[in-house]
């Protein structure tokens, strides 16, 4: 078990609701879960409170057990959660550190920061680089580049901790189509091939019917469905919860309702050309 | 402050007009290279591209923000060429992504006064304006409300009320679903339909293809600041256009991509698919 | 001391690039060269009378030096300016014991410039699409105040707190020294150069001091 929220009450410095009132997550290494809901449901504070950002950096006051790689947030410095849970946000702009003239060196950042020897240093970057397939952009300049690479850049450098858990607030956001199609991709490699345990918010449901495993619906601050994500995204309550499904979900739907029927050769054409 | 255009002389002449317009950045990037579009009053339009397409640079020479290094740009058949911004805001209202890079007055009601306000109105008139726009964007009991205690969401619907305040004939919309929930998703769609009640010419920049396909009735697309297509939903995200679209890295909806793989046609919306699929029998 | 200077430049390859930014300097030289030399109090060696102006030579002579002065300086820290990359001295400073907070804090300003100019620049567009008049009288715009600096302000908090939280993401504030990627060469010719100009600077201050240095006739 790489990411556990057991009974989590979350209350932001200075707030008298809570933004989260009694979570219960799980996430297994090599496993995606998504997590949708509507803007207000407490989405990106679970974010900051599973990579331990909330109480640790941010203050708050926080309830129940928050544990990362058998660690617990509240028991450890920062730079100690940021080895075991990493953490992406949408906007790539704040994340790139700004003092890197390449993306080499950007994505270098953490490994320096640990004070690690040169030649790890090396290795982490390359092989971080390598995992999300963009060893081509390590000479160009981060100010420069578009949404989709600097958010690349951005993951690549987290990755360069080698972190067991990943958490991601809405990573596509800010990007267009194909930017988009660029994280999406990085995401499936790296909870296959770094088997990572990945905790992904999103709205667009069709990233997360190609990718997660699980689906867990939030709502003022409570799970109020979890499952496999077929199942989850599939629910009729949906829509009432604030989520929108994904197309796939809807195109049947919409057939059903107008009483025509799918023939069994076109379901699967619909599976197979996208969620 | 304009009003609707009435019908007739008016109904007739194009809304905007883009005359070979030619674009370039300090920076030596040509975003528009050579831009020709008649959009009529009344019309939807929305404009698809990749970042950097020159689908930001387009919708702000329309209000005068940017200046054509070539080629003349047109508001209801008058160049807007020595207008100042202010003046042409009163007929071209631009609605910006980002609510957090505008919004600056500590009530909902004086963000969305600031605009009329701007233009002279006062009194009953700004008044009305104000609880207009509200209304149409469904923050009515929030006008009291500092904009920092409204979610992302209800912050972006507040940029749009603040634009719709203007009470423009030609309003533009960019990128107004992005990070929207399904709440404020439905109420972006909603507003549009309101506003082409109205008569006003709605142009919007999006990624989302399938919002862009059910609410526009024409669609452009855009790539290295050039129109690469241009036509309905159903032409736009037909299989003849898929290479062209690829080649932007744009995909159509799936209900085009689905009605493709069955022989229907071109099925641009959930709607059309539907149609199409029972027709078929 | 330009000859220093322009044998540095030319060793580092940036004579052609240095000359247009010394140029710079022309106007304020025409005009001390002017100043000086037809209005030094005092003077009376004139060289020449033309009706009401009397250029006299000890105001020329003065005239040159403060030229001489003033083209030294600026050659000097054109030539600093273009050989060093802002990069590689924090780099180095950070290498001989700066701390990494503040290395970062200057060279994430330097960058920081491009990104608040286009956050205002955005914000300042969509106040305009709203009516806000920044091309008419100055007293409308004063009007802009609040509108265009309230959510700069606001934007730059947010993005401090976004990037603190990017920071401690990337273990920023790990205990001990990061990880030193390039170390720039320093040889032992250079380490000579650069004490023996320290101490040449000192020894020629002191003796100024002293009185032992003239003004030039």
């Amino acid at each position: 078990m790489t990411l556990v929220l057991e009974g989590v009450r979350y209350r932001y410095a200075g707030a008298r609701a809570s933004a989260l009132d009694g979570v219960d997550l799980v996430v297994e290494a090599g496993r995606v879960t998504g997590v949708v809901g509507a803007n207000d449901a407490g989405k990106s504070t679970l974010c900051l409170v599973a990579a331990g950002l909330a109480p640790g950096v941010i203050g708050g006051h926080l309830a129940g057990r928050v544990v990362v790689a058998g660690v617990e947030t509240t028991q450890a410095r920062p730079h100690e959660l940021a080895q075991r849970c990493g953490i992406l946000f949408q906007n790539p702009a704040t994340q790139l550190s700004g003092t890197a003239a390449t993306a080499w060196e950007e994505v270098a950042f953490g490994p320096r920061n640990l004070a690690l020897p040169l030649d790890e240093v090396v290795e982490r970057v390359e092989g971080a680089l390598a995992a999300l397939g963009i060893s081509g952009l390590a000479d160009r300049d981060p100010g420069r580049l578009s949404g989709g690479e600097a958010q690349l850049v951005a993951l690549a450098s987290i990755l360069a901790l080698r972190p067991a858990c990943l958490v991601l607030d809405e990573p596509t956001s800010q990007l267009d189509p194909h930017g988009t199609r660029l994280v999406g991709e990085a995401l499936g490699r790296v909870a296959r091939e770094l088997g990572a345990a990945i905790l992904v918010v999103e709205h667009k449901t069709a990233i997360l019917a190609r990718l997660a495993n699980e689906v867990v619906v939030l709502a003022a601050g409570r799970v109020v469905r979890a499952g496999p994500a077929a199942e989850v995204l599939d629910d009729a309550q949906l829509e009432g919860l604030g989520v929108e499904p994904p197309p796939s979900v809807r195109i049947r739907r919409a057939l059903r309702v107008a009483g025509v029927a799918l023939p069994a050769a076109a379901e699967d054409v619909l599976t197979g050309i996208g969620a | 402050m304009s009003a609707v255009p009435e019908t007739g002389a008016r109904a007739s002449r194009p809304a905007v007009v883009l005359d070979d317009v030619v674009f370039t950045y300090p920076s030596g990037v040509r975003a528009l290279d050579g831009v020709d579009l008649e959009v009529t009053a009344g019309e939807t339009l929305g404009i698809i591209g990749q970042n950097g397409s020159g689908k930001s640079t387009l919708v702000r020479h329309l209000n005068g923000l940017l200046r054509p290094a070539s080629g003349r740009v047109l508001v209801h058949g008058e160049d807007v060429a020595g207008r100042h911004v202010a003046e042409i805001s009163r007929q071209v209202g631009l609605a910006f992504q980002d609510p957090d890079r505008q919004i600056f007055a500590g009530r909902v009601r004086d963000e969305v006064a600031f605009g009329p306000r701007n233009l002279g109105a006062r009194g009953i008139e700004l008044e009305a304006a104000v609880a207009e726009a509200l209304g149409a964007v469904g923050l009515n009991g929030t006008a009291d409300l500092n904009p920092y205690d409204l979610g992302y969401s209800r912050r972006k619907l507040l940029a749009i009320a603040s634009v719709l305040a203007l009470r423009t004939p030609i309003v533009i919309l960019d990128e107004p679903t992005t990070g929207q929930d399904l709440h404020g998703a439905t109420r972006v769609r909603e507003i549009v339909r309101g506003l082409v009640a109205e008569g006003r010419t709605v142009l919007a920049i999006s990624h989302d293809m399938r919002f862009v396909a059910e609410t526009f009735g024409r669609v452009v697309v855009m790539r290295e600041g050039r129109i690469i297509l241009d036509g309905t939903p159903a032409e736009v995200f037909s299989e003849a256009s898929w290479p062209i679209l690829a080649s932007s890295y744009l995909e159509p909806p799936l209900a085009a991509r689905f009605g493709a793989q069955l022989a229907l046609g071109s099925t641009p919306t959930e709607a059309a698919l539907v149609e199409a699929l029972s027709a078929r029998g | 001391m330009i000859a220093v200077c322009a044998v540095s430049a030319h060793a580092a390859g940036i004579l052609r690039r240095s000359v247009p930014l010394v140029l710079l300097s022309v106007p304020l030289l025409v005009s001390i060269l002017l100043v000086n030399t037809f209005l030094y109090p005092g003077a009376t060696d004139p060289i020449v009378d033309v009706g009401p102006l009397r250029p006299t030579w000890t105001g020329l002579a003065a005239a040159l030096q403060a030229t001489l002065r003033v083209l030294a300086f600026g050659f000097s820290v054109v030539v600093l300016v273009l050989t060093t990359e802002a990069d590689h001295l924090l780099a180095d400073l950070e290498r001989r014991g700066l701390g990494r907070r503040a290395t970062f804090v200057l060279g994430s300003t330097l960058r920081a410039i491009p990104r608040t100019s286009g956050r205002a620049g955005e914000i300042t567009e969509a106040q305009r699409a709203r009516g806000l008049d920044t091309e008419g009288r100055i007293w409308r715009r004063v009007r802009g105040i609040v509108p265009l600096a309230g959510p700069l302000i606001v934007g730059a908090l947010t993005d401090v707190e976004e990037q603190t939280m990017a920071l401690e993401a990337r273990a920023f504030t790990a205990p001990g020294r990061r990880t030193v990627l390039r170390a720039f060469p320093d040889s032992r010719v250079q380490r000579l150069i650069r004490w023996t100009v320290i101490l040449a600077c000192l020894a020629l201050l002191a003796a100024s001091i002293a009185g032992l240095l003239e003004p030039l006739p």
